[in-house]
């Protein structure tokens, strides 16, 4: 009842299987056409081809490899050869080191790769240490453990799993992390103006709880949905992620919104909302990935980036200016 | 049928990271305790029905937060604290850094809460490991009489404490609603009144109604 990440699934390994049964044809199909792109171009230069492959997702044998690439980590790894050794060379703020510490063994409790001291913990250690001591604004974060914890999964590689991850802290995600996290109120609260623009029933209930939207979907975002989706969904989210930008993560979270808003919308009071959303995000739906991943794609609708970037221009000056 | 509810409370759970503060709360609203737990990123909600006497029931929200500093920043938990009528405390027995640490949260409970006040009780957890406490009773209940407060000692592992803590900190409250020296306010989440038994008829009028909550 182990996954082939390492999770055990006591609960629902059976419904997995079943899903990774009929999901293996399009693996395969799908594996076949990205050989014979990497073949003719190994260099994963970005083009429409590349995108659509990328939408339909990486198959795990290549997903180091076009994660690196897309993201421009390759390129910094390269160019910094012996970087990643020198951070973990130097010697760290003890702050930093015992609050990443205080989370290592409560890091996938769940995954036999993670559960000894000399297991995946270590790398764990290494990657999140070694970030935290190049990005001293940043240091460590709860929610970048589970983070590293997917990269180094997936890669099976420290360094890589650091450039990464400074990818995804440096350039494709909006400011989560810092102390301030103005970018994931940010985001928060664009989430609560698209939902209200594409559903405004699910937006009037939600604007009666004040502050609903940090309770349900702060950790959506911090976490990239790991631990909140399945595994396999949230790696073809990350193909994305990766590929595209943070964009994705609101398609995720609409998608989630819009297909339960009966459900949602029948929700009277504050329990039965957490309870609701934290239903939404389990269960069939978001467990077979594939039709998940062509949902994101159609059902919340055309989502632009400039649509996008403007509504972050407006809430981040508006939370600057309630907070000043 | 739902049970009805005299009053519902919202309470806050504050603490260092790594106290215990999410254990605590599933075991008193779960039942349950689970060896290793993922750390709260952001803020996680519960909640559970207690009897403070026979008949007077107390609808509890419970509202877990992060234990890492960056998210207590402002609009994170702020809303939270404004909102709350009572808070657990919590520091861990056998981590000093913990007790010291708990002026600081108060302090920042405080300035967070007001114009309103929040009724909290100082909670030693992890009481079943005894041989590596570094705080003792002593000085936790000097600490806790110099705040007004109560100290309990609690542990989910064992579920020692857990009940009492929820339902004197409770009691504590309803008291002061009682008296008046807490009243229900509009715009304020702490405390909303629910329904009083003996002016529902029947039960499937309780259970028909969509206005309010009821669960």
């Amino acid at each position: 009842r182990i996954d082939p990440y390492g999770f055990e699934r006591p609960h629902d390994y059976e419904s997995y299987k079943e899903m990774m049964n009929e999901y293996v044809a399009v693996l395969n199909r799908r594996s076949l056409r990205w050989s014979r792109l990497l073949q003719e171009s190994p260099h994963v230069e970005k083009s429409l081809t590349v995108k659509r492959y990328v939408r339909k997702g990486v198959p795990n044998e290549h997903r180091a490899r076009i994660w690196m690439a897309a993201s421009g980590a390759q390129e910094r790894l390269e160019s910094s050869p012996g970087y990643y050794r020198s951070l973990l060379a130097a010697e760290h703020r003890a702050p930093l080191r015992d609050a990443i510490r205080a989370d290592l063994h409560r890091t996938f409790p769940d995954n036999i790769l993670f559960r000894s001291e000399a297991s995946l913990q270590s790398s764990l250690f290494n990657v999140l240490v070694a970030y935290g001591h190049h990005n001293k604004a940043v240091g460590y974060c709860q929610g970048m453990n589970f983070i590293a914890g997917y990269l180094i999964i997936i890669t099976k590689d420290e360094e890589k799993s650091f450039w990464l991850m400074e990818a995804l802290l440096a350039r494709l995600l909006p400011d989560y992390y810092s102390p301030a996290m103005l970018g994931l109120k940010t985001d928060v609260e664009v989430l609560s103006q698209l939902v209200r623009m594409k559903s405004p029933a699910v937006g009037q209930l939600m604007a009666q709880y004040p502050g609903i939207w940090t309770l349900v979907a702060s950790r959506w975002f911090i976490c990239l949905y790991v631990d909140v989706l399945p595994i396999e969904t949230v790696l073809r989210i990350w193909d994305c992620l990766f590929y595209e930008g943070s964009k994705v993560l609101f398609r995720v979270a609409l998608t989630l919104v819009l297909h339960h808003q009966q459900e949602i919308l029948r929700a009277r009071c504050l329990p039965d909302l957490c309870q609701c959303f934290r239903h939404i995000t389990g269960g069939a739906f978001s467990l077979d990935c594939h039709s998940f991943m062509q949902k994101i794609f159609s059902e919340p609708g055309s989502l632009s980036m400039t649509t996008v970037d403007k509504l972050r221009d407006r809430c981040r000056k508006q939370i600057q200016e309630d907070e000043s | 049928m739902e049970a009805i509810w005299l009053y519902q409370f919202r309470l806050i759970v504050i603490g260092d990271s790594t106290v215990g503060k999410s254990c605590l709360i599933r075991r008193f609203t779960e039942g349950r305790f689970a060896q290793v737990s993922d750390p709260t990123v952001g803020v996680d909600f519960f909640s559970r029905l207690v009897e403070i006497e026979p008949g007077k029931r107390i609808k509890l929200q419970i509202w877990d937060t992060a234990g890492q500093e960056r998210f207590r920043c402002r609009s994170i938990t702020r809303a939270y604290y404004r909102n709350s009528v009572g808070g657990l405390l919590l520091f861990d027995i056998t981590n000093r850094r913990s007790f010291q640490n708990v002026h600081d949260w108060l302090e920042e409970a405080r300035s967070h809460v007001q114009p309103h006040s929040i009724v909290f009780l100082l909670v030693g957890h992890k009481c079943d490991l005894e041989a590596q406490r570094q705080v003792t009773r002593q000085e936790a209940e000097k600490l806790a009489g110099a705040y007004g407060m109560r100290y309990v000692e609690t542990s989910a592992r064992d579920a020692i404490n857990v009940e009492h803590a929820f339902t004197e900190l409770t009691r504590d409250i309803f008291a002061l609603v009682r008296s008046g020296d807490i009243t229900i306010q509009e715009g304020w989440e702490g405390v909303k009144s629910g329904f009083v038994p003996n002016v529902v008829h029947s039960s499937e009028e309780v259970t028909k109604s969509d206005r309010r909550c009821l669960c």
